[in-house]
């Protein structure tokens, strides 16, 4: 096989064609005898391309790669090889050694390229030349020569590498293996810090979604402790737990802007669009759940949607106004006397409202229980009918609750001024932040075991 | 007949005239007029329940129209439903005469501070 341009590389064609022969039939011991790749030129360079893109140091995959890759390929994009190439076959023609078999090669190859992390198939003195290297390998001349032909004969040095004396290119040699070293090494830990960074931006919402995840797999039927036994999830639930993940990923930028705009003295004018986009972020979930409760009101009600530690203070399918207002009491320090009054009689009609609504849902229940074991054996199918439309009555129920909830954040944007505003919602926002990190840390603490 | 719609301001839609003898919606119109605060309601719905629940805990005392045991009280359903433009018909809240609206118009009203005035000023809260 020649090595004609592979994978779209302009190679330079250094040679007569004799030496194009790429001895591909290695031994046995090493490569499982179909390793097709050997056989493509251009897959093994675009792996090579890619490996050295993303900086991964394997070993093994080296090894391979470097034994497979055309040569003139390889030249090409590695010149801290061409040397290794070039330098080798020179000294082992040198030394007369004829027995460079594949294996030899490649030991050579891996050696040089990572002479700390690679095992040595062949021991042999630190200062080893390569030609030492082949020396001490057993001879099989066949496949060998060959290809120590091929690398002696290889004369067009990459990148004007001329010709020099040997010991100059060993020099080389080793210092562009360093190069390339700390290149790769320069990269991973590039890419490392990166990744590092980005965990750290997006750990919360991470833990967030993994919880979300759960509780998804656990009502699509693993569940524990009763609940959805063996039933599926609904469409209409999918689809909200969906777009309520997304609306949470929302709710992280929309804190964090607020946090900064706070932080950064915003004019007051400015700070409002902030305030006033939150409250559309929360209308939106508000509708969302509108749509929900049509679909799959059990999914709202019995707060599958949320965290944990949500549902533990779960109100009508989701937070409980009168909650929120004495959880903000803390944060509304500098209030006038007529914000004062506003508050505390937005928490007092919160609780009348809140009591309302309980006690007509209390109704519903006890209206349901006495149809359902009312149910005679002849009037069977009525009384479900009558249960069936008293259930759908639930649906009422949350659009209630989610419209108190929603009336007291824009009461709140009424009665405060736009930093109060600001410094309110910023507290929702990292209150239920936390919240929900406090679920997903019960689900990793001890050791607690989620069953599929 | 044609109504004066000045107290009820824009909840009118359309004004229905019927060769009946007493227009659903006009019966309607003089029970809410008869007391401070009027809710017409079905005994088997718990939202209005709910919304009777609310006034009693303000210290509010009702005057309720229960549509399912009354003889005609399909008809007014049927009118309070046209009145709202669609939906479910109860519970719906009169104050004052005044057309309040059903569950969400009076709980927004009560969280943003506007019923306990309207309240006020039909003499249905003291203090």
């Amino acid at each position: 096989m020649a090595s004609h341009g592979v994978g779209g590389h302009v190679l330079s064609d250094p040679e007569p064609s004799q030496h194009h022969h790429i001895q591909y039939a290695v031994p046995h011991t090493l490569y499982p005898p179909n390793t097709s790749f050997i056989n493509q030129e251009g897959s093994a360079f675009d792996f090579g391309e890619l490996e050295e893109a993303i900086g991964i140091n394997n070993d093994e995959t080296k090894q391979t790669l470097y034994a497979v890759r055309p040569r003139a390929a390889t030249l090409e994009m590695f010149p801290s090889w061409s040397t290794k190439f070039h330098h080798t076959p020179r000294e082992s023609s040198k030394s007369e050694e004829e027995s460079a078999d594949s294996e030899s090669a490649l030991n050579t190859l891996a050696n040089r390229r990572d002479t700390t992390r690679h095992r040595l198939q062949q021991p042999h003195p630190p200062k080893t030349h390569p030609q030492m290297e082949m020396a001490s390998a057993s001879n099989n001349p066949t496949t060998g020569i060959t290809q120590a032909q091929q690398l002696d004969a290889k004369p067009t040095p990459p990148k004007g590498r001329g010709a020099r004396s040997n010991s100059d290119k060993l020099l080389d040699a080793k210092t562009l293996r360093r190069l390339a070293q700390n290149r790769e090494a320069a990269k991973k830990s590039r890419l490392r810090k990166k990744a590092y960074v980005q965990q750290l931006e997006s750990s919360r919402i991470r833990l967030a979604q993994l919880e979300q995840d759960l509780q998804r797999a656990r009502s699509q039927g693993f569940l524990i402790g009763g609940g959805v036994a063996g039933g599926t999830i609904t469409s209409g639930a999918a689809l909200f737990d969906m777009e309520y993940s997304r609306w949470l990923d929302d709710d992280h930028r929309h804190v964090s802007e607020l946090r900064s705009a706070m932080q950064s003295h915003l004019s007051d004018g400015d700070l409002r669009i902030i305030v006033d986009k939150y409250i559309a972020h929360y209308d939106e979930i508000f509708c969302l759940k509108e749509v929900a409760a049509v679909s799959d009101v059990f999914h709202l009600i019995t707060g599958m949607w949320t965290t944990p530690a949500e549902r533990c203070f779960l109100w009508m399918g989701g937070f409980r106004p009168s909650d929120l207002i004495k959880m903000l009491i803390a944060q509304l320090d500098t209030l006038t006397e007529q914000q004062a009054v506003g508050i505390y009689s937005l928490q007092q009609s919160l609780q009348q409202a809140e009591e309302a609504l309980s006690q007509g849902l209390e109704q519903l229940q006890q209206s349901l229980i006495s149809t359902i074991a009312n149910c005679s054996d002849n009037d069977s199918l009525h009384h479900m009918a009558v249960a069936l439309s008293k259930l759908n009555g639930l649906e009422g129920f949350v659009r209630q609750a989610d419209n108190l909830r929603q009336q007291t954040l824009h009461q709140l944007r009424r009665i405060l001024t736009v930093r109060q505003a600001a410094r309110c919602f910023l507290a929702i926002g990292e209150y239920y932040d936390r919240l929900r990190a406090l679920s997903s840390l019960w689900a990793v603490s001890s050791k607690r075991e989620f069953h599929c | 007949m044609h109504y004066q719609a000045e107290s009820y301001g824009n909840y009118y839609a359309s004004t229905v005239r019927q060769s009946a003898a007493v227009d659903p919606l006009e019966r309607v119109v003089r029970l809410a007029s008869g007391s401070a605060v009027v809710i017409f309601s079905l005994s088997t719905c718990c939202m209005c329940h709910a919304v009777k629940r609310l006034f009693c805990g303000m210290g509010v005392n009702p005057t309720v129209y229960e549509l399912d045991l009354d003889p005609r009280g399909k008809e007014i359903e049927r009118a309070l439903m046209r009145l709202l433009g669609g939906g479910s018909s109860v519970p719906v809240v009169f104050i004052g005469g005044k057309l309040v609206g059903a569950m969400d118009r009076v709980m927004a009203s009560h969280i943003n501070g506007t019923l306990v005035p309207l309240l006020k000023e039909a003499g249905a809260l003291w203090l």
